[in-house]
């Protein structure tokens, strides 16, 4: 905290890294809140950036506790206005529009509904459907606002239910005037949707990113295109249906057309008159002059702007149509563009814009249709845009599955600070924190910027609740890993199999595993269940398994609950860097013991992840290795992380790969971890490690006293906070 | 350690002199497998050196620790306690118990406990009866009913004594509470499970059965083997029992005895009624008559049931015949001072004895012996608060555990009667 304020007060940027169940979220939250209360004349934002929707509901739940602790304390003064903001989809109270079952089909119901010109004709003609929620939200006008409080989703659409206001709107009109926001990181880095939420925020607004660990990647996501013949198939598609429009359009209204033309004339900066519902986008990561600029002449008229996207439709056709990979820079491709399909850069950089001007124009509002034709021009916009940190690759199949042709064209970003530049730049303090953020000065130079402050804390315990393991041999003293030479051998197999076998018989309730990808684990479990050790698994405990597919896996989780609960025990085998190793925690008796087999490296193959690779060691002189081990550990801490949410809980963590006991790869793991791994526990073998494991259960099973002996206490009483801060008063004096 | 064994005055005594604990009888590597793992009473100090746990003053501490705890439950309301208590002991027979991290394995650490539960249950309580209910291969069977004879639970615990299959949470329960169900009202139903496996094979909702359970007011205690289980704990809070995990046979040993005393009473359930007692009379040594529990003549000993006069052979027990409740008056003496614990002792504080002004008794009230360390510095002691006699630390465990009466105190009142009745 002490950190974090001294980061507030010289409006820096910080990086803490902080164990889970810590209270992270609480000790922002109220340090935050406080500041603002202390600084009236000065009233700073909060942007609370979460990754799920989940996560954003316990932030405001937490914050609902303390807004209550803060205003009974303080009285009105501490009032405060704090809402969450997501889609569509989780927002609306309108059954008919929640009946669609994806984001885009709800979005577009949504628009299909409340659009200006769609409202316009309901107005003439009273059998044209429109939004009953959205129209009396409109009819309060400016005096739609909610009163002081926090709301977390839920409240938002109860709310709204109730006064009949459409929430959605009502909680994008009222983020403008809220002291705190909740709201997903795609609002602050996606530049696309950045614009419309985030543009109005002021400069003096303290942006948390939680959970930020894997930021780089979501940065790098918001910026990357892939194309696939589907795509431009799709885009044909939609280019024809367009042409239609505008012929039709041309008969009967040409006005409209040509009151466009004259719009993009005067640019597009002017475009600010349309109502909140139309607008698109303005683009924080495209350079100002772009909005400033007219759009080119060639693309100003609609059957010119068609006919530029059909040319560059047809260019990636051809290109996709390639044998072999095929990997360029930006500008390489944008010449090539230019001379084959006479499309230039200026032209390219205008894609998107001159694309949602258009369909805004010809009054499009089932956009989920025509998603395939952003895809291409989203692509275009960034090829034109960017001239450094791309790279576009053609592979004509998947390495996996090398006689399937499924050729794709990636756009991918390789620089992480491209898309969050714009938020460093813009306000005044950002925070990065998350329970796995080793090593700390990786970010930095990965995000490109410099933070005030960069601390990793430790947990203090009132007891050793984690119980961290490096096992590097099986019973038979046999080396086990997972690296490439070595994953088929059946020793390893065997020993990893026995390791299970034997942990499910001493480890009560939950156990979770994680392997490194996919196919390992489809081929490992395969050959356990070949030589009988499934089954032997199985006498112990039910076996559950993560599949690419969401329903089963949530079917599988749900069921894996129920068997920790009625005490039958369950193992889930899952995926490192997979759904259940990002989201789901594994908390008490639902994952008592959670096994790492091997190191989950990325897939080193992969023509993205090289260029990525390269172009971190020539732009921020990162070297490859020291990236992957990075990475690889990131996602291991990351894995075993999920089973420890509170001091009051206590797990074990295995990893089960020699490659762990090296001290490169050990010393990347995060802080809280490393204090806890003896150097007894560096190089086990499955009989020592049972052995260990047998005897941390039982200690852990004692009762204990959660307030913490006087040796080690862990909570503090107010006597106690005060006695510190005089302690460090006579320090600063003396 | 074993300062009773004989010490060995030969020659070699002077090679093993550094090792402390070398001259004795055995070996230490030889003790270690005989009895318990030497290393275990060893630790490492600050400067990594090894030494003895002082094991006097450890458990001293715990025991005051334990009877601290209790106290202050019992000191700030008179509690009411179940003293006719009605427990099933239900004793895991899967295969787990098999495992042998408790020597020679966990049955027969268990079984060898249990034993000796069974004999303090009823030494405490000699109004309540148990049985015996075993888990094997996923179903209960049921091994003794209630009754209060510690012999026969014994003598069918040692019989049965071996393990296979799955264990079973739920069918335990069900078959338990088909038993305690049944029981009077004025009886308090516990169990008290003593679980080897770290899963149970269910045929059902064990939820359900858990919530039966705590319907019936059936109070459920686990004792854990291995590792805390969920569910256990669960089961536990439900029901208001304790969920216990042993660390080693010794803490076993502990936490199964802790259930000897009867718990505090649950207060809803505590209706005070009146129950029908005989206090039957012991029979003349020479007369013969045929027993109602085995059907055969017995010759002398056995006691008559002053309603039906039936001969029973053992007390306390219900009536073959009339089903009369029979006890003899020391049992009911014996489950007295439950109501009426005595008040822990005061330890003398460390500067009152170094006081050379203060002059303390030098000997224990109780045993008599000096309370002086030889280098004649005084030792720990305690004091009674009420009559404040000092007392050595055995002494005050003794007085606690088994004598349930405070000799300085006793002896007060009995002086100051004497004195009364002269006057």
């Amino acid at each position: 905290m002490l950190e974090l304020k001294r980061s507030l007060d010289a409006k820096g940027h910080c990086l803490l890294e902080m164990p889970t169940g810590t209270g992270k979220t609480i000790a922002l939250l109220s340090l935050i809140t406080s500041y603002v209360l202390s600084k009236p004349h000065n009233p700073v934002k909060l942007l609370y950036c979460t990754r799920t929707v989940h996560e954003m509901e316990k932030t405001l739940a937490e914050l609902k506790l303390l807004h209550t602790y803060q205003t009974t304390h303080l009285g009105d003064r501490a009032k405060i206005l704090a809402v969450g903001l997501s889609s569509r989809k989780n927002l609306c109270v309108n059954p008919r529009v929640l009946a669609a079952e994806n984001r885009d089909s709800v979005d577009a119901s949504c628009r299909r509904l409340t659009a200006s010109w769609v409202r316009a004709a309901a107005a003439a003609n009273p059998n044209v459907p429109t939004c009953e929620f959205f129209e009396e939200y409109e009819k309060a006008g400016s005096s739609a606002v909610l009163p002081p409080g926090v709301y977390t989703l839920q409240d938002l659409r109860v709310y709204g239910k109730e006064k009949g206001w459409c929430p959605y709107f009502l909680a994008r009109h009222m983020v403008q005037f809220a002291n705190v926001v909740v709201y997903s990181y795609q609002y602050l880095l996606d530049p696309k949707v950045a614009g419309i939420i985030s543009k109005e925020m002021q400069r003096e607004s303290v942006v948390v990113f939680d959970e930020a660990h894997n930021i780089d990647n979501v940065c790098i996501e918001a910026l990357s295109v892939s194309v696939r013949r589907q795509t431009l198939e799709g885009a044909r598609r939609n280019l024809n249906k367009m042409r239609q429009e505008i012929e039709k359009f041309k008969a009967t209204d040409a006005g409209r057309l040509r009151a466009e033309y004259n719009r993009l004339v005067e640019g597009l900066a002017q475009r600010g008159n349309l109502s909140i519902s139309d607008t698109w986008l303005s683009n924080p990561a495209l350079p100002d002059d772009i909005l400033k600029e007219a759009v080119p002449g060639n693309i100003r008229r609609a059957e010119h702007f068609l006919h530029v996207l059909r040319r560059l439709v047809q260019y990636l056709e051809g290109r996709l149509e390639t044998d072999n990979v095929e990997k360029e820079g930006p500008v390489a491709f944008v010449s090539s563009l230019n001379t084959y399909a006479g499309i230039d850069q200026k032209t390219l950089k205008f894609c998107y814009d001159r694309l949602h001007s258009l369909m805004l124009t010809l009054e499009i509002t089932d956009t989920d249709e025509f998603l395939h034709v952003q895809t291409i021009c989203d692509f275009a916009t960034l090829v034109g845009t960017y001239t450094r940190g791309f790279s576009i690759i053609i592979e004509p199949f998947d390495e996996r599955m090398p006689h399937i042709p499924d050729p794709v064209l990636q756009l991918s970003c390789h620089d992480a600070s491209l898309a969050i530049k714009p938020v460093f730049d813009r306000f005044q303090s950002v925070v990065i924190t998350s329970g796995t953020l080793s090593p700390i000065d990786l970010y930095p130079r990965l995000l490109n910027f410099h933070p005030v402050v960069s601390r990793s804390f430790k947990m203090s315990l009132t007891r050793d609740c984690i119980c961290p393991m490096v096992l590097t041999r099986g019973s038979d003293q046999l080396p086990v890993s997972t690296k490439f030479d070595m994953r088929s051998d059946l020793g390893v197999v065997r020993n990893y199999g026995r390791l299970l076998v034997e942990m499910a018989s001493i480890v009560p309730d939950g156990i979770v595993c994680f392997f490194v990808s996919y196919s390992y684990m489809d081929g490992i479990v395969n050959s356990w269940n070949d030589n009988g050790i499934l089954k032997e698994i199985m006498q112990h405990k039910l076996v559950f398994i993560e599949t690419q597919d969401v329903v089963e896996t949530t079917l599988a989780l749900d069921n894996y609950r129920k068997a920790c609960d009625c005490g039958r025990g369950a193992i889930f085998f899952s995926v490192a860097r997979g759904k259940v190793a990002e989201g789901i925690d594994f908390d008490r008796h639902y994952g008592r013991l959670v096994i790492m087999f091997g190191v989950p490296f990325q897939y080193t193959l992969s023509k993205i992840l090289l260029a990525r690779l390269e172009y971190l060691r020539d732009t921020f002189q990162i070297k490859e290795g020291d990236f992957l081990t990075f990475d690889a550990l990131r996602q291991a801490a990351q894995c075993v992380g999920r089973v420890i949410r509170s001091k009051a809980d206590y797990g074990m963590m295995i990893f089960a790969d020699k490659r762990y006991s090296r001290h490169d790869k050990r010393s990347k793991l995060p802080g809280w971890i490393l204090s806890h791994l003896r150097d007894a526990h560096l190089n086990l073998s499955t009989d020592m490690a049972l052995h260990i494991a047998r005897e941390f259960l039982r200690k852990m099973a004692q009762p204990y006293d959660k307030a913490g002996s006087s040796s080690s206490k862990t909570l503090l009483s107010q006597e106690d906070v005060e006695k510190m801060s005089d302690a460090n008063l006579n320090e600063m004096l003396y | 350690m074993n300062n009773g064994d004989k010490r060995r005055v030969n020659g070699e005594a002077e090679e093993d002199d550094e090792e402390e604990e070398g001259n004795e009888d055995l070996e230490a590597w030889e003790r270690a497998y005989a009895d318990e793992r030497s290393w275990e009473a060893l630790q490492e100090d600050e400067s990594g050196l090894l030494r003895p746990i002082d094991n006097n003053t450890l458990y001293h501490a715990q025991y005051r620790r334990r009877i601290r705890s209790l106290s202050s439950l019992a000191t700030t309301a008179r509690i009411q306690k179940g003293l006719i208590r009605y427990l099933c002991i239900v004793v895991d027979l899967s295969k787990a118990a098999a495992e042998m991290d408790y020597r020679p394995s966990r049955m027969v650490v268990v079984a060898k406990h249990v034993e000796a539960f069974i004999r303090e249950f009823f030494d405490q309580n000699p109004l309540s009866q148990l049985a015996l209910v075993t888990i094997k291969d996923g179903v209960a069977h049921c091994l003794t009913d209630l009754g209060g004879s510690p012999e026969s639970h014994v003598k069918a615990l040692m019989g049965k004594l071996e393990c296979s299959g799955e264990s079973s949470l739920q069918n335990a329960l069900d078959l338990v509470h088909g038993y305690l169900n049944q029981i009077p009202s004025y009886g308090h139903r516990e169990v008290l499970i003593l679980y080897s496996a770290l899963s149970t094979c269910d045929p059902g909702d064990i939820m359900e059965t858990i919530q039966k359970c705590k319907k019936s007011k059936i109070r459920c205690s686990v004792i854990g083997l291995s590792a805390e289980i969920f569910i256990c704990k669960h089961l536990c809070q439900e029901t208001g029992g304790s969920y216990s995990v042993a660390l080693d046979e010794g803490h076993f040993k502990e936490l199964i005895l802790e259930h000897a005393p009867p718990p505090p009473a649950i207060a809803e359930f505590a209706i005070a009624n009146l129950i029908k007692m005989g206090f039957p009379q012991r029979a003349a040594e020479s007369s013969i008559a045929i027993c109602s529990c085995h059907k055969e003549a017995k010759v002398g000993g056995g006691y008559t049931c002053p309603r039906c006069k039936a001969r029973v052979c053992e007390l306390p027990m219900e009536c073959r015949i009339c089903g009369l409740t029979l006890i003899s008056s020391p049992h009911l003496a014996r489950s007295y001072h439950h109501l009426f614990p005595i008040v822990p002792f005061d330890e003398v504080s460390t500067s009152l004895l170094n006081d050379p002004h203060n002059r303390l008794p030098r000997s224990c009230f109780g045993c008599q012996q000096s309370l002086l360390n030889p280098g004649n510095k005084p030792s720990l002691r305690v004091a009674c608060p009420k009559c404040k006699q000092h007392f050595c630390l055995d002494c005050d465990i003794y007085i606690h555990e088994s004598l349930h009466n405070c000799p300085g105190c006793e002896s007060f009142r009995h002086s100051k009667a004497a004195i009364a009745s002269e006057e």
